[in-house]
């Protein structure tokens, strides 16, 4: 009652964000510092793929195309020119926003289904001109190791791990903010139509190439982000990271999380980074639950953990509010 | 160049890509009719090769490892379809990709579980050389043309001269009408889909010999096969065949002039024909129902 109006809403707009962000905060109380480290970058990583997916309907088999060319842009700055991490990190922005805006023009012309696979081709292709054809600069299979060469920065410095935290947590912050705020706009509605009905939206006067290559830009962007981000993290890059045994990784993330939904790609990050550590320790043999789960999550309705868990908290959580938002909340 | 060491690249190629051709030719199968993609064709694959494997160290005939493969290949991918496909054939692409992801990622965590994870080595069943046009050439890549070939012959007169072949056929175009007609589309379904196993099974079993077994073989040839699919257009044998031979001679035409050529130059091309034709060499506009 006595706060007023505006304030009320800008809490409301980003409670869930905080939310998400204190339980990732409260995990590093109890969780190792490297496992932390690993979800925060991964969420990031997944979340274009799944922004992609469910708001633009195009899958993506080749993300990490993208997530290599970051860490290789951020790679070549810090291993041959300078030493500042943050100019390192700037530079994987650019070269994953140019890499987007080069072949975005001819990949959204396609298909969903070409789509995916000329993008799992194009993972491949960085792949093998990372390994092989410009082995003299990239040092082929042993990858570029520059973890000495990055300076200390002034405030936060970033090539420490605990601060790497702060700073990755306050980028994944960011990141959801825009991803939310994306949502809201006319431009998040115009991707979920050229989605569901790319004719109705021409005939509105949108042009669905521009809207789709402006998604495409904007996912594959922070697939870059997060190339970066591993890259001065480890302080070594390796074509390892583009490997075609690894092009699925984000698409299970997401699926396992709830394809489309905000904090989705949180969650399958969690489940994902955590069952490969826990399963690997006991059985040494992660696919075969994985395979089979992922099977299931689809064949269940493929809504994920939190595509599952978010109605349910809702109505736990809310129970005395209108049940007429949840409603809508759902159909969403 | 030395036309010899030409010619040989060129038997090369050609059995490489009877080996995609065998695999491509399934997946065009299922997405033409049931419009699903399968990757999980890749898993029989895997499975051909392992059982290829086995048999032929436990008999030490290389023939039984080659059927026994193909025996399982076929058992496995029915039941696969039984299970999972059976419920998805109804979905979006998209759900049939991923879906059929975690079949073969499952799939892959039981190999590992089986066999392990280190490469087996298959021994050639004969390692003799045949003399063609004054070059020695190994004699098992000629057996693996020929059985391609076999194969594609094979499958055109079943497609063009049995009912089930022209039941097939014309789902691709329409499977609405191939239902009103009173054909059971559910079997043919099934049939379909274990011919695909079947021969991704027998494409694995020919290839074991000539690369090691691992657990990861699928993955490896994924790219390779799609690539194949997607040049060729999906839904299509004669598109399938003519890309699955322009890849073959690629991979191993370019490996002999530079090295690294051979992994990237296909996709390039891929890339290149899909900006002229974005459905692939022979592929039609067809979409979803």
């Amino acid at each position: 009652m006595n706060r007023g109006p505006t304030l009320r809403k800008a809490w409301a707009w980003w409670w869930g964000i905080l939310l998400a962000f204190m339980l990732i905060a409260g995990m590093r109380l109890v969780l190792p510092l490297p496992f932390v480290n690993e979800i925060l970058i991964f969420s990031i990583y997944a979340i274009g793929c799944s922004f992609l997916l469910g708001k633009v309907g195009f899958i993506s088999f080749g993300q990490p195309a993208y997530l290599a060319v970051g860490a290789y842009a951020t790679a070549f700055y810090l291993f041959y020119f300078g030493t500042n991490p943050y100019i390192g990190i700037l530079w994987g922005l650019a070269a994953g926003c140019a890499a987007a805006l080069l072949v975005g023009p001819l990949f959204v012309r396609l298909r969903s289904d070409y789509f995916a696979l000329v993008n799992l081709a194009l993972a491949v292709i960085v792949f093998y001109l990372m390994q092989k054809v410009l082995a003299p600069i990239t040092k082929g299979d042993n990858g570029l190791w520059f973890l000495t060469n990055m300076t200390s920065t002034p405030v936060l410095d970033i090539t420490q791990p605990q601060q790497f935290f702060i700073f990755a947590f306050l980028v994944g912050l960011v990141v959801w903010a825009f991803y939310k705020y994306l949502d809201d706009t006319i431009f998040g509605a115009c991707c979920l139509a050229t989605k569901i009905n790319e004719d109705k939206l021409q005939f509105l006067g949108y042009s669905n190439f521009r809207i789709r290559l402006a998604a495409f830009v904007i996912a594959n962007t922070t697939t870059a982000l997060a190339g970066s981000l591993y890259a001065v993290y480890l302080g070594a890059v390796s074509p390892e990271i583009t490997a075609p045994s690894r092009t699925a990784d984000p698409v299970i993330v997401i699926l396992l999380g709830g394809v489309g939904t905000l904090y989705g790609p949180i969650v399958g990050s969690v489940a994902y980074t955590g069952m490969k550590d826990v399963i690997s320790k006991l059985i040494g043999n992660w696919e075969m639950v994985i395979g089979p789960l992922l099977v299931i999550i689809m064949l269940a309705g493929e809504k994920g953990i939190w595509g599952t868990l978010e109605p349910w908290l809702k109505n736990v959580l809310f129970r005395r509010r209108n049940t007429a938002a949840d409603d809508r909340d759902e159909a969403r | 160049m030395d036309t010899s060491l030409l010619f040989s690249g060129f038997i090369f190629g050609l059995s490489i890509g009877s080996i995609y051709f065998l695999m491509a030719i399934g997946l065009s199968l299922c997405f033409g009719l049931m419009r699903v993609i399968s990757l999980d064709q890749l898993l029989y694959y895997s499975v051909g090769a392992y059982i290829a494997y086995s048999v032929s160290l436990a008999t030490g005939s290389f023939g039984l490892g080659l059927i026994a493969a193909v025996a399982v290949g076929g058992v496995v991918s029915l039941a696969i379809e039984r299970m999972v496909f059976r419920r998805i054939y109804e979905r979006d692409l998209t759900f049939s990709m991923i879906t059929s992801f975690g079949v073969l990622l499952g799939g892959v965590g039981v190999i590992k579980f089986f066999w392990g994870l280190v490469p087996r080595p298959v021994p050639l069943p004969f390692s003799a050389q045949v003399d063609l046009l004054g070059t020695d050439v190994p004699a098992y890549r000629l057996l693996v043309v020929a059985v391609a070939a076999a194969v594609y012959i094979g499958i055109w007169l079943f497609l063009n001269r049995t009912v089930t072949g022209k039941a097939i056929r014309a789902g691709i175009e329409s499977v609405e009408h191939v239902e009103g007609l009173g054909i059971n589309v559910a079997r043919l379904f099934t049939t379909t889909f274990v011919i695909a196993g079947t021969l991704s099974a027998l494409a694995g079993a020919l290839h074991a010999p000539l690369i090691m077994v691992d657990p990861h073989m699928g993955l490896e040839v994924l790219a390779f096969v799609f690539m194949v699919v997607i040049i060729g257009g999906l839904g299509s044998i004669k598109g399938t065949l003519v890309s699955a031979f322009i890849v073959g001679q690629v991979v191993s035409i370019g490996s002999l002039i530079y090295a690294p050529l051979a992994q990237v130059a296909p996709f390039v091309i891929m890339l290149l024909i899909l900006l002229v034709k974005p459905t692939g060499l022979y592929g039609s506009a067809l979409l979803k129902k």
